[in-house]
C-alpha cells in the first residue's frame, strides 16, 4: 500500500541524512590524517576536541530550542558574558564557587526574560533572541568588564581541570559533552517535558489543546538553551583560563546553527535528536580545524561555512516542507 | 457543444489518500452546475483542482478543450476561472473596492478613481454594499456579493461556489439565484456546492454527484428528484441506515446531573450574551449556521478562547465557577474538545498512533510532564484505544498525518478520550470521514453518552444531529435561540430556527 511505503521512504531519508553526515565526517577525518600534516599531532587534536566540544554543548542548546520550532541566536553571548561575570565577581574576591553560581543564575536570568518575551508577548523567537544577545553583549562589555578579555584568578586548579584535564586518558571537556549529551538524550527521550518539547515543535495548537502547559515549557526551553551555554562557557574558561567576550562577534553562532541544520534537525521543529547534534558536531568541527590546518584565510573559511549552511537550510526546506504548505497538501 | 472546462480520468490524492478517483465531469458554456455529496466526498477538492488551487495527480484537465496544467489559483483566474470559497477569501482590513481590485491595481493607484469604479460596478450588479466600507465590518451575505463582485470583475468564464447558501437567510438565497442566473445569462458558467438538494433542483441545468471521491451521477436536473439525490450520494447502504431507522426512533435518554452551566456568556462578536446547559448521560446536539457562534461558545467552555474579561459571563462546571484561560485547566477539570479542524490543531503528524494518545495522556494529568516516559505503557494504551475505536493502521508505526481521515478522527478522539472527560465536545466529528467510520463515530458516541458522560455535538449535518442528540440547541448569531427534544424537531424546524 501506498501509506506504508511513503512511511519507509521517509525513515530512510531520516536515517540517510544523519548516516551521510557521519560517513562524511569518517571520510574527512581519514583525509585529514593522512593529507595534513600536524593533523594528528598532539596539541591538534587537543585543540580540535576543545572545540568539539565546546560546539557541540551549544548545539545541544540549540537543538531543545529548534525541536520546540524556535531559535536561540544569544547562546554565545550568553555564554560569554555569564563566564564573565563569574570571573569579575571572583576577582573581586567572592569564591569562585559562589561566583559560577551567580553567573549561571544570570544566564538563567536572561533565558526567562527571553522566554518570556517570546511565549507570553509573543514575539518571535529569532528578533527576541538577537536583541536579548545585543542586550547581554552590551551589558558584558559597558556594565560588567571593562576589558573584553578576562583571565580566571590564579590557583584554580580544579576549574582548570575541567577544561585541561583527563579522566581515564579522555579529555575532560569530552566527559563533559558525553554527560551533557546523555543527560539531554534522557530528557528530551524519557521525560514529560521531553515529549511536550517535541510536541510543541510539531503542532503549537494541538499541544495547546491537549492540555501541555505551553508557554512554561517555551520558557523551560530557553532556561535549558541558556544553562548549555553556561556549561560550554565552562568548559572554554577553563581550557584557556579566560573568558574573551569578542567571541560574541565572531561566526561562531552559524557555527551552532550549522551543526544543528546539517545535522538533521529540521527548523519545523518536533524532529531530530541528540544523535543528529552528534554526527552535526564531529562533521564541523573537523571541517573548521581541517580548514584552519589548511591555512585558508578567515574570510574564505566563512565564505564556505555560509554556502554549506545555506544548502544546510535549503536541503532542509525541501526535506521538511514547512508547515502550511502541509496542512494544505493535506488538506481534503 | 465543446465543453468549457473537462476532466478527464482524473485523480487527486494527498500522500496516498485520494480526494477524488477517476473523475470524469464536463462543464458546458453558460450552464449551472450543481456539484452534490457528502461532507469528504471530494467535492471542493475537485473544484479546487479546476480553478487551479492544487495540481491533478493525475488524469488530464481541459479548458475551452485546451489541456492545461494549472498549479496555482492565480494561473486559474488568468483562464477565466474564479472561485468563491467557503470560508471567504476576502482582505479584511481593505475596502470593498480595494478588494474587488486586489490584483489588479495600476502602477499609481487612486483610491477615489476605483471607489468610483467600483460604485458603478457594483450598482451595475444591483448590490447594494459600499464600496468604502471595511470589509471586516460586513456581514457573511455582504462579503460574499463582494467576493462575486470580484469574480465578475475578473471577467470571470467559469465561477465555482463552494456552499454558497449556507450563510445566507432565505431572501438573500432567492437573491443569490436571481443573480448566478443573469450570470447565465452572459455566458459565464458556474459550478456551486451544495448540500441543499431543493436549491440544485430548482436553478442547477445539470448536476453532478460525487460519493467517496468518485463521480456516480451526472445528468441533466431534470433527470433527478429528491430521492434519485440521495440514493446517488449515499448509496442506499450505509448511510441510510445510519441516518434514518433505530437510532431516530429511540427514545432520548433522560437527563444526568447537570455538568455545564453557561450563563450570559460573550466573546467579542461571535458570542454574544447566550445562555445553556449540558448534563451527563445525554448527547446534546448543537446546530447553527457558519456564523453563528457554535464552534466559539464551545471552545470558551473548553479554555480554547477567552470569553471576555468585562461583562464575559460565567461558566460553571458542576456548579463551579471556571474561567479558563487556557485549555490545561479545562483538560485537568475533564473538558476536553475534540476539534474540527483536526490537521491544524488535531493531532501530532510527526508523531505515531501510540505516541499522539499517550501524549494525550501525559497532557490530561497533573504535572503530567515531570512523569518518566514509558514506551510500555503508551503502547499498551494504543492497544486498548485502537480495538476500542477499531482505528485501522497498516503500520502501526505509521505517522498519523499518513492515516486515512476517518481513522485520523478517531486517532483525535482517543486522544482526548484517554483524558478520561466528563464532558465531551466534539466539533464536526464526522466532517471528512469515510462513510464506514461514521458509523463507528457515531456507535461511539453514543456507547459514551450511555456511560453517563455530557456530550455535545456541533454539526452542520441535520441529519447527523437528528440522529445523534437525545436533545438539540440551536444557535444563531452568537447565541444559543431555541432549544428542542429530538422527538418533535424536524430537518425544517431546525432550520427555521437557524435562519429566522
Amino acid at each position: 500500500m501506498t501509506p506504508s511505503a511513503t512511511t519507509k521512504t521517509r525513515h530512510r531519508i531520516g536515517l540517510t541524512q544523519e548516516l551521510i553526515v557521519f560517513v562524511v565526517a569518517v571520510l574527512l577525518f581519514l583525509y585529514f590524517s593522512v593529507a595534513l600534516n600536524g593533523f594528528l599531532s598532539p596539541e591538534n587534536i587537543l585543540n580540535l576536541i576543545r572545540n568539539v566540544a565546546m560546539l557541540g554543548m551549544l548545539s545541544l542548546g540549540m537543538a531543545v530550542v529548534v525541536i520546540g520550532r524556535g531559535v536561540d541566536l544569544s547562546l554565545v553571548a550568553v555564554m560569554a558574558v555569564s563566564l564573565t561575570l563569574s570571573i569579575v565577581l571572583a576577582n573581586q574576591g567572592y569564591a569562585f564557587s559562589t561566583a559560577l553560581a551567580l553567573g549561571l543564575a544570570f544566564a538563567v536570568a536572561v533565558a526567562v526574560v527571553m522566554g518570556f518575551l517570546i511565549a507570553y508577548v509573543e514575539i518571535p523567537a529569532i528578533f527576541a533572541t538577537l536583541a536579548v544577545s545585543a542586550i547581554v553583549y552590551g551589558l558584558g562589555r559597558g556594565v560588567i568588564a571593562s576589558l573584553d578579555v578576562n583571565n580566571i584568578p590564579d590557583n584554580l586548579h580544579w576549574f582548570l581541570f575541567l577544561g585541561r584535564g583527563a579522566v581515564l586518558g579522555i579529555p575532560m571537556p569530552i566527559w563533559l559533552f558525553a554527560i551533557c549529551s546523555a543527560a539531554l538524550y534522557l530528557f528530551l527521550r524519557k521525560t514529560g517535558l521531553g515529549r511536550f518539547i517535541y510536541g510543541i515543535g510539531d503542532n503549537i495548537s494541538t499541544a495547546r489543546i491537549t492540555g501541555i502547559p505551553v508557554r512554561p515549557i517555551i520558557i523551560l526551553q530557553y532556561v535549558i538553551s541558556s544553562a548549555m551555554a553556561f556549561l560550554a562557557g565552562c568548559a572554554t574558561a577553563a581550557s584557556v583560563a579566560s573568558m574573551n567576550m569578542r567571541m560574541v562577534n565572531s561566526t561562531l553562532i552559524y557555527d551552532v546553527l550549522l551543526v544543528v541544520i546539517l545535522g538533521g534537525i529540521g527548523l519545523t521543529g518536533g524532529r531530530g535528536g541528540v544523535r543528529n547534534i552528534l554526527v552535526g558536531t564531529i562533521l564541523i568541527g573537523l571541517l573548521l580545524n581541517g580548514m584552519t590546518i589548511l591555512n585558508i584565510s578567515y574570510t574564505v573559511q566563512n565564505l564556505l561555512k555560509s554556502t554549506v549552511l545555506l544548502l544546510a537550510l535549503v536541503i532542509d526546506a525541501l526535506l521538511n516542507p514547512r508547515d502550511e504548505q502541509t496542512s494544505q497538501q493535506g488538506d481534503i | 457543444m465543446t465543453p468549457i472546462v473537462e476532466l478527464k480520468a482524473a485523480t487527486k490524492d494527498f500522500r496516498g489518500n485520494p480526494a477524488f478517483l477517476d473523475v470524469d465531469f464536463q462543464l458546458l458554456p453558460g450552464e449551472i452546475h450543481a456539484l452534490l455529496g457528502e461532507n469528504g466526498a471530494g467535492k471542493s477538492t475537485l473544484t479546487k483542482v479546476i480553478a487551479g488551487v492544487y495540481p491533478l495527480s493525475s488524469g488530464k484537465l481541459f479548458i475551452n478543450g485546451r489541456e492545461e496544467r494549472l498549479g496555482t489559483p492565480a494561473e486559474g483566474l488568468a483562464k477565466g476561472i474564479a472561485m468563491v470559497y467557503q470560508e471567504n477569501s476576502l482582505v479584511p482590513s481593505m475596502t470593498v473596492a480595494q478588494n474587488i481590485y486586489l490584483g489588479k491595481e495600476k502602477p499609481l493607484n487612486r483610491l477615489r478613481g476605483i471607489y468610483i469604479s467600483a460604485q458603478q460596478f457594483l450598482q451595475s450588479l444591483n448590490f447594494h454594499v459600499d464600496p468604502s466600507a471595511v470589509v471586516g465590518s460586513l456581514g457573511a451575505a455582504q462579503k460574499q456579493m463582494v467576493e462575486i463582485a470580484r469574480a465578475v470583475h475578473h471577467k470571470a468564464k467559469v465561477i465555482i461556489f463552494d456552499e454558497p447558501t449556507a450563510t445566507l437567510t432565505p431572501e438573500e438565497k432567492s437573491y443569490f439565484f436571481k443573480l448566478i442566473k443573469k450570470l447565465k445569462e452572459e455566458g459565464v458558467s458556474i459550478i456551486f456546492i451544495s448540500h441543499a438538494l431543493e436549491e440544485a433542483l430548482l436553478v442547477a441545468d445539470r448536476i453532478t454527484i460525487l460519493r467517496d471521491g468518485r463521480l456516480v451521477a451526472s445528468d441533466k436536473a431534470s433527470a433527478f428528484d429528491r430521492q434519485k439525490i440521495i440514493q446517488a450520494m449515499v448509496g442506499r447502504t450505509r448511510t441510510d441506515e445510519i441516518y434514518s431507522g433505530a437510532s431516530r426512533t429511540r427514545a432520548p435518554r433522560p437527563r444526568g446531573p447537570k455538568v455545564l452551566s453557561v450563563e450570559n456568556l460573550s466573546m467579542g462578536n461571535m458570542v454574544r450574551n447566550t445562555s445553556f446547559s449540558l448534563y451527563a448521560g445525554q448527547v446534546t446536539g448543537i446546530f447553527g449556521l457558519v456564523g453563528s457562534g457554535r464552534t466559539e461558545t464551545l471552545k470558551v467552555v473548553s479554555g480554547v478562547l477567552k470569553r471576555d474579561f468585562f461583562h464575559g459571563g460565567e461558566v460553571k462546571i458542576d456548579g463551579q465557577p471556571k474561567r479558563y484561560l487556557v485549555p490545561a485547566p479545562a483538560v485537568r477539570d475533564g473538558v476536553v474538545y475534540v476539534t474540527e479542524e483536526r490537521k491544524a490543531e488535531g493531532f501530532f503528524e510527526t508523531m505515531s498512533i501510540a505516541e499522539n494518545i499517550y501524549m494525550g495522556h501525559l497532557g490530561g494529568q497533573p504535572y503530567g510532564g515531570l512523569s518518566i516516559i514509558s514506551m510500555r505503557q503508551a503502547r499498551s494504551l494504543a492497544e486498548d484505544w485502537r480495538k476500542r475505536l477499531n482505528i485501522r493502521a497498516i503500520d502501526p508505526n505509521a505517522k498519523v498525518i499518513e492515516l486515512s481521515g476517518g481513522n485520523q478522527q478517531k486517532v483525535v478522539i482517543a486522544k482526548a478520550l484517554v483524558q478520561k472527560p466528563k464532558l465531551v465536545i466534539f466539533d464536526e466529528p464526522t466532517r471528512g470521514v469515510d462513510v464506514g467510520a461514521i458509523a463507528e463515530i457515531h456507535a461511539f458516541i453514543n456507547q459514551l453518552a450511555d456511560q453517563g458522560i455530557a456530550i455535545a455535538v456541533i454539526s452542520s449535518y441535520l441529519p447527523e444531529i437528528l440522529t445523534l442528540s437525545d436533545r438539540i440547541l440551536i444557535a444563531r448569531q452568537g447565541k444559543i435561540v431555541e432549544e428542542m427534544d429530538r422527538r418533535n424537531a424536524t430537518e425544517e424546524s431546525i432550520m427555521y430556527a437557524a435562519v429566522h
